[in-house]
């Protein structure tokens, strides 16, 4: 069966794809659709949704929450995308070392690994904010800095098992470089766990990015959706919808990408290829 | 030498006492929110705000000074200014005790003055500096020698702002260490009793007050409280009766105002002014042209930041001065603050002063830092860099936190647009004029003349303005500066920020002073 068909058979995980795309959409067509900037004021403040050509409304300013929730989707993906990005390209190399090669190497990795993952990562990812000032820089190096142990820890495991396996023995006595049969032999074998953690980790990786917003944490120049709930948040009795959509967005995209990954999960696990 | 007396108010206080006294019930316990905890129950060592909401109901001022700003006696139950200006005679109260039984006398006035506040006292020193010497010809007497006249300081005797302190409790020790820091004795309505950290400050009714029939109240309890949504919910549900200094957020504030048994004022904040502004570096480019400051202050709508970010509290900047100044006759609405944004203008101005747009009408580029004083001050901050893009003027917002920011404005003074507040205090000599002097430029020290704006002209009429003994000369001084300022616009002002104060209506007199949260609470009553 194609990739493809196995992942149909998930019908939730083909749904989470739909929403992701979607999301995808309005990202990309943010500038065309709302062709102001989103912190524009661009009307009566406080507006309900429907009201004085908001469709979402207003908020206490007066800025669109429809524009926001669009080019608040840009930031989340980005951010989530690239921080992932990050994480998983060190997770790998350090797991992959860690479990290759075994021994003092993996010893002294693995406590480094350990120390960071003792601390609880949102607070990690806060204090690290706080001490570089507030950007889209130092937000994507906190949440990369609080995920890539987890990956570091899912790599080494596959290295070990993969390591002693008889086609990795053979690729040694036909003199192969320790590089190459990383990357070329090992690697390939344990993508699609990599591939499953990624992906999750995109959406723990938009929570991280709006609660930190949310705090205040948030780069001040580029709006999010975590930017958004935090501003609207004291007027949540009087103007609900200035947090519900944004909350609406982040509660879709997140339940997105993770049905995604449960989809890719099943579809690449060969032991789950049977499930129905 | 003749001598003007000042004894109308205390006539007036007596005839307000004899109406009221039918009404007033003594007894019951006021608990109400302080907010963050005090570092300290020292005043004459902080003006902390927390320590204000606190010790004034302990210590006591000279004098203190009614909602219009008129100076009312307290320990001293009269003055005398010689016409030079250089002598100030306090005749005190008689009869007064210390809450550990010894007699108040003038020697406590003259060591609190010159060995305490002057030495230790962040704005003493001053408030005091023309005091040469105090003498104390007898107990109930003390005589303050000038150096120069200084009209300003008769603004400065209030129990938060200068409280009187036992001479035999300080003297000759380590007046920062000194154990009366936490466990203070005073002369006031209350008792100090119990300090719980972290949770309350518990002060009883002292029963030898000086004032006969008062306090009121048998016991005052300050609770601390430091989350936002809990404080509101003990103030709806009557567990705290009295939050001040946005104790409770505006935006439950304007919730609250509607019910029944909650009451709410602006009154007894006037002696603070607190005024939001914007400071430029006036040293480099782009702010060191006048023209882009004045550019900025015509494009801003004041009335938005009211209406839509505080909740409607608050008054539009009209002048470098507070419209609270109004009553003493030195504020005066000034010019390039006008009743509406002015974009047009604002244009033309940065067209004259040949600042041009590049092609993507972009003019001028630069960071603004906002006070990291909570969520009103970021939308603030949002208002602005969306306001100011219209005359062509690209800001990025930037928000660190307080030490940061501290240190980057007032040490290393690395910043080109900053927005803050300032309290203006009841007269321009204490609280405006380190904004501006050039002997304000004090790199290092906090909240003074950050923008390093100096001219002479201005630095000569705020020295006049200082030394002044004549109201009416004072008034043209002050006025001449509002004008200058008003041209150079070192600093934007941006509006009159109104704190709110929040009760319940069974508590009654409670902001009877221009002081406010920070007076005595001797007269205030609770109805049974």
């Amino acid at each position: 069966m194609s990739f493809w068909q196995l992942y149909r058979r998930n019908k939730s995980a083909v749904f989470g794809l739909i929403i992701l795309c979607l999301v995808f959409i309005m990202a990309m067509f943010a500038g065309i659709v709302f062709e102001d900037d989103p912190f524009t004021l661009a009307g009566k403040p406080m507006s309900a949704p429907g009201t004085n050509g908001f469709l979402l409304g207003s908020d206490t300013l007066g800025r669109d929450v429809a524009a926001g929730i669009a080019y608040g989707a840009r930031t989340s993906l980005l951010i989530a995308g690239l921080a992932t990005a990050v994480a998983v390209f060190v997770g790998a190399v350090l797991g992959g070392l860690a479990g290759y090669y075994g021994g003092w190497v993996d010893d002294i990795l693995m406590r480094v690994t350990e120390m960071f993952q003792t601390i609880p990562s949102f607070v990690f990812a806060i204090l690290l904010v706080a001490i570089m000032k507030p950007s889209i820089q130092s937000i994507i190096i906190a949440i990369a800095v609080v995920s890539w142990p987890a990956v570091a820890r899912l790599v080494r495991g596959e290295f070990i098992s993969l390591r002693n396996r008889e086609f990795i023995q053979a690729c040694h006595t036909v003199g192969m470089s320790d590089i190459r049969i990383m990357v070329k032999e090992i690697l390939p074998n344990c993508l699609s766990p990599i591939i499953v953690a990624g992906s999750l980790m995109v959406a723990t990786a938009i929570l991280i990015e709006s609660g930190l917003s949310f705090l205040g944490l948030g780069d001040p120049n580029i709006i999010s959706w975590g930017f958004q709930i935090g501003a609207g948040r004291t007027v949540l009795r009087s103007a609900w919808w200035v947090c519900t959509f944004p909350g609406v967005a982040i509660l879709l995209t997140v339940l997105a990408i993770n049905l995604v990954g449960e989809g890719l999960n099943d579809a690449l696990n060969p032991r789950l290829r049977t499930r129905t | 030498m003749s001598m003007r007396k000042f004894f109308l108010f205390v006539g007036m206080a007596l005839f307000m006492s004899c109406k009221m006294a039918f009404a007033q019930q003594a007894g019951g316990n006021l608990v109400y929110i302080v907010q963050p905890e005090p570092p300290s129950l020292a005043p004459y060592l902080s003006t902390s705000g927390p320590i204000g909401l606190v010790a004034p109901k302990i210590y006591q001022g000279l004098l203190d000074y009614d909602l219009e700003l008129n100076i009312v006696p307290e320990l001293a139950e009269s003055y005398e200014i010689s016409d030079d200006g250089l002598t100030v005679t306090f005749n005190l109260q008689k009869g007064v005790t210390w809450h550990d039984g010894e007699p108040f006398t003038s020697a406590d006035v003259q060591f609190t003055i010159m060995d305490v506040l002057k030495q230790f006292h962040p704005r003493g020193p001053n408030s005091f500096k023309e005091v040469k010497e105090i003498q104390t010809p007898d107990e109930h007497t003390a005589i303050f020698k000038l150096e120069r006249p200084a009209p300003y300081m008769m603004r400065a005797f209030a129990g938060y702002e200068s409280p009187i302190v036992p001479k035999h409790l300080l003297e000759g020790k380590d007046i920062r260490e000194a154990e009366l820091g936490n466990n203070p004795v005073g002369t006031g309505p209350f008792k100090f009793v119990e300090w719980k950290k972290g949770q309350y400050i518990r002060l009883e009714k002292n029963e030898n007050y000086w004032k006969e029939g008062l306090p009121y109240l048998d016991r005052v309890v300050a609770r601390v409280i430091p989350d936002a949504s809990t404080r509101t919910a003990a103030m709806e549900n009557g567990e705290v009766m009295y939050g001040a200094f946005g104790a409770i957020p505006n935006v439950d504030v304007v919730r609250m105002r509607e019910m029944d048994d909650i009451g709410t004022t602006t009154d007894g904040y006037s002696m603070i002014n607190p005024m939001a502004l914007l400071e430029f570096d006036t040293t480099e480019p782009p702010f060191d042209n006048p023209a882009v400051r004045n550019a900025i202050s015509l494009t801003l709508d004041r009335q938005f930041f009211i209406d839509n970010i505080w909740f409607g509290y608050g008054k539009k900047a009209t002048s470098a001065l507070s419209s609270n100044y109004e009553p003493t006759g030195l504020y005066k609405p000034s010019a390039n603050y006008p009743e509406k944004p002015d974009v047009a203008a604002a244009i033309k101005l940065l067209d004259d002063a040949g600042i041009s747009a590049d092609a993507d009408g972009v003019r001028v580029k630069a960071t603004l830092d906002l006070i990291p004083y909570g969520e009103e001050w970021r939308r603030a901050g949002e208002y602005i860099k969306q306001a100011v893009a219209e005359i062509g003027i690209e800001l990025d917002l930037r928000y660190e936190d307080v030490p940061t920011w501290i240190k980057r404005v007032y040490g290393d003074y690395d910043y080109a647009m900053n927005l803050n507040y300032f309290y203006q205090l009841p007269d321009p000599v204490i609280g405006v004029h380190r904004h501006y002097g050039t002997d304000q430029i004090r790199a290092g020290t906090p909240f003074v003349n950050s923008t390093r704006y100096s001219d002479a002209e201005l630095d000569e009429l705020l020295v006049q303005g200082a030394t002044s003994a004549d109201p009416e000369a004072r008034v043209g001084i002050y006025h001449k500066i509002q004008d200058k300022l008003s041209t150079d616009q070192p600093v934007v002002n941006l509006f009159e920020l109104e704190f709110i104060t929040v009760f319940n209506s069974k508590l009654k007199n409670h902001d009877f002073s221009a002081m406010g949260s920070y007076s005595s609470f001797d007269k205030t009553w609770l109805e049974k």
